[in-house]
């Protein structure tokens, strides 16, 4: 009797850690208080259901941890002022250790050099602030992003490889881009190039990337457009709106040979979205639609993967940043080394989106 | 104060027959190009790119309506762009998170367009601030305040299907059919009667006539006795009348609307306006060639990337092309 309530028990507590669990890296649980810890922690706003998930991984990990945290933050992102305040009170309280998504990666300085003099741990989540003061900053914990493009080449991959196999032509894989200047982007971008590549060449296949000069000389191997029998096509438009996103879209949805596309932003993929509404090319069966990958989530893109004209996506996970922050913060206060921790992408489609595992992810 | 009056007003009407030839480059202009494109992407010829074309085209021939009247004053307006932008994310946040109904927040949308472009031709005519200064500073504030207002967040209109989505189908009727449904981008009738009833305002009424004078020479019409001011900020109030109808344009097309974004819109409403023949220094241009100029921007925008050229191509070329329009406006003054 009494094995079979802990066994009730143990699958209970399973289930109830199941949702947290899927999003640590690592050690998820293994990261326990040594003493009393109380952390301040600032998120970017309070009004976004992305920060809201961020919040409720802190509010989980601070439970499984046993340390208490408190999580404040202003109400719109572009309240820079209002966050140093916050900052520099959080700074005042002299807490164990303060966790912060930069809202402004200039406004923070003074108060990141103010928290280092005070001899405060800082962990930066979400964004990382570029010029912080050497030895401020213990962590940075943010989305992998050359990993989620690699996510989004994995699902894309498995749902096309058989139409691919049997291929008679040549067959064209989009990738729109909303620009090759900037670190998330770009990595995206390049991780959907080669992951793509590296499965289609374990199978047999040849790969060429045309398009864009910079994602084809930064791609692992930009292969050769006669003789691959998978051209991938990279389009950056010549500024980033969703207009011009939207016409790259159409100029590879209108060719013939084109199966799937990525976008990799949440513009990006709304400008595939845009250009599928006159096209109506795009869906989730590969035989007779193109399977479009998008980025991110926002009211569109949700609606897009629920209704399966986009295939799926790739959410970033505030959940799991929430949890890691606190995380580490507890690690540091019990005196651990610690070192930046990249968080993975998710894919989700029609199916997982309503998990708890997803949907806090998913935010309007 | 008659002679004077009419003199001006007659060298308004001589400029505009200059625009005839102009007018006529643009049309062959715009045929050339879509030849090209034709003959060089078999997928530009497509019924599907055409309608694309036409509905990423709408905002920015409405903003072109209105910045002709500045233009032709010889002022700008930089801050229609982000004003766009910026009256879409507050009608858009007072439907998706006030309840207010559609219509309610078109109107909200348009009347701060209004309200913004007045502000501008106030300080431009009353208080005398360089056009350039005043509209690149409500261009900064219109582009904080939209953020500040929505909270920084993305905001998305009532989709297609939703209720509400009834605005939509101004711009584009989707009529079912066993297959793949049919288009109708009907936006275009409501953008080219818009752009006849400005034209009429243009050449036709007082407020036309003004404008034209404004920018040709001030200082006659100030000395006819005209409330010059009051039409100099009537100028500005278009300009904004136009931003906030484009927003509502943009709004049916697009599916988010992304706070920080916009800037570089009334660049494209600017330079099309210049290609269709309203002289950089004021005085001279029509609407109906604002809108043809804004035709070949769209042209431009569509078709280098359906012929594979990338992304700083592309810019290049569309700055040559402005400049080639500015060229002719110069060469074209220089003869006569």
């Amino acid at each position: 009797m009494k094995k079979k309530l802990l066994a009730v028990v143990l699958g209970a507590s399973m289930v109830v850690a199941m949702p947290a669990s899927a999003f640590a890296a690592e050690g998820e649980g293994e990261v326990k208080a040594n003493g009393d810890y109380n952390f301040e922690i600032i998120v970017k706003s309070y009004q976004s259901s992305y920060w809201q998930a961020a919040v409720k991984g802190i509010d989980q990990a601070k439970e499984a941890c046993g340390v208490t945290a408190n999580s404040n933050g202003p109400n719109a992102e572009s309240d820079i002022a209002d966050q140093v305040n916050m900052l520099n009170d959080a700074i005042n309280k002299k807490p164990d250790g303060i966790g912060l998504a930069a809202c402004d990666q200039e406004a923070v300085l003074d108060s990141l050099q103010a928290a280092k003099d005070a001899g405060i741990p800082v962990v930066l989540f979400d964004s990382g602030v570029a010029d912080a003061p050497e030895g401020s900053v213990y962590s940075t914990i943010a989305t992998d992003n050359y990993g989620a493009g690699e996510t989004a080449a994995e699902n894309l991959y498995a749902a096309l490889k058989d139409k691919i196999a049997a291929a008679e032509a040549p067959v064209r894989i989009g990738e729109v881009n909303q620009e090759a200047t900037s670190e998330s982007i770009t990595s995206r971008g390049l991780g959907f190039i080669d992951k793509f590549a590296e499965l289609a060449t374990a199978d047999g296949h040849t790969v060429a990337v045309t398009g864009n000069e910079y994602y084809v000389n930064n791609a692992k191997d930009k292969g050769d457009e006669a003789s691959a029998n998978i051209i991938i096509d990279v389009a950056v438009p010549a500024q980033t709106t969703v207009e011009l996103c939207a016409t790259e879209a159409s100029n590879i949805l209108n060719k013939e040979d084109t199966i799937g596309i990525f976008g990799s932003n949440q513009v990006a993929a709304e400008g595939i979205l845009t250009a599928n509404g006159n096209l109506g090319v795009l869906g989730s069966d590969p035989e007779s639609t193109i399977l479009a990958a998008g980025f991110d989530a926002g009211s569109t893109i949700k609606a897009a993967v629920a209704d399966g004209t986009m295939f799926g996506a790739v959410t970033q996970s505030p959940l799991a940043m929430g949890i890691k922050t606190v995380e580490v913060l507890t690690q540091i206060a019990n005196g651990e080394e610690v070192t930046d921790v990249p968080t993975e992408g998710y894919w989700y489609n029609a199916e997982n989106m309503e998990d708890d595992s997803i949907a806090p992810n998913l935010y309007d | 104060m008659t002679n004077q009056n009419t003199a001006s007003a007659a060298k308004g009407k001589s400029s505009l027959n200059k625009l005839g030839g102009q007018k006529f480059i643009v049309i062959l202009v715009i045929i050339g190009l879509f030849l090209l494109f034709s003959v060089m992407s078999p997928n530009f010829r497509k019924y599907t790119t055409l309608v694309s074309m036409l509905d990423y085209s709408y905002y920015i021939i409405l903003m072109a309506i209105g910045v002709t009247f500045p233009l032709i004053t010889g002022g700008v307006d930089l801050s229609i762009g982000t004003g766009l932008i910026c009256y879409s994310l507050v009608g858009g946040y007072l439907i998706s998170f006030h309840d207010f109904p559609v219509i309610a927040g078109i109107l909200v949308t348009v009347l701060f367009g209004v309200v913004i472009g007045t502000i501008n031709g106030t300080l431009v005519a009353l208080m005398d601030i360089p056009p350039f200064l005043v509209t690149l500073c409500t261009c900064m504030i219109t582009r904080g305040l939209g953020s500040i207002i929505v909270g920084g967040f993305g905001i998305t209109w009532p989709n297609a299907i939703a209720p509400g989505g009834w605005f939509r189908k101004i711009f584009k009727l989707t009529i079912p059919t066993d297959g793949k449904p049919r288009l109708l981008p009907i936006g275009i009738i409501w953008v080219v009667l818009l752009v006849l009833v400005m034209s009429f305002v243009l050449n036709h009424t007082r407020i036309g006539r003004y404008t034209i004078s404004i920018g040709s020479n001030k200082e006659a019409a100030r000395l006819s006795g005209v409330n010059v001011k009051a039409y100099h900020v009537l100028a500005y109030t278009i300009s904004g009348l136009f931003a906030g109808l484009a927003a509502v344009a943009y709004s049916a097309v697009f599916s988010t609307v992304q706070p920080g974004s916009g800037a570089g819109f009334e660049l494209e409403a600017i330079g099309g306006a210049i290609i269709g023949g309203v002289s950089a220094s004021g005085g001279v241009g029509s609407v109906t060639g604002s809108m043809l100029g804004v035709f070949v921007i769209c042209l431009l925008k569509t078709g280098l990337p359906f012929i594979g050229l990338q992304a700083n191509w592309q810019q290049i070329i569309t700055g040559l092309v402005l400049i080639g329009a500015v060229l002719v406006d110069i060469l074209k003054k220089k003869r006569g």
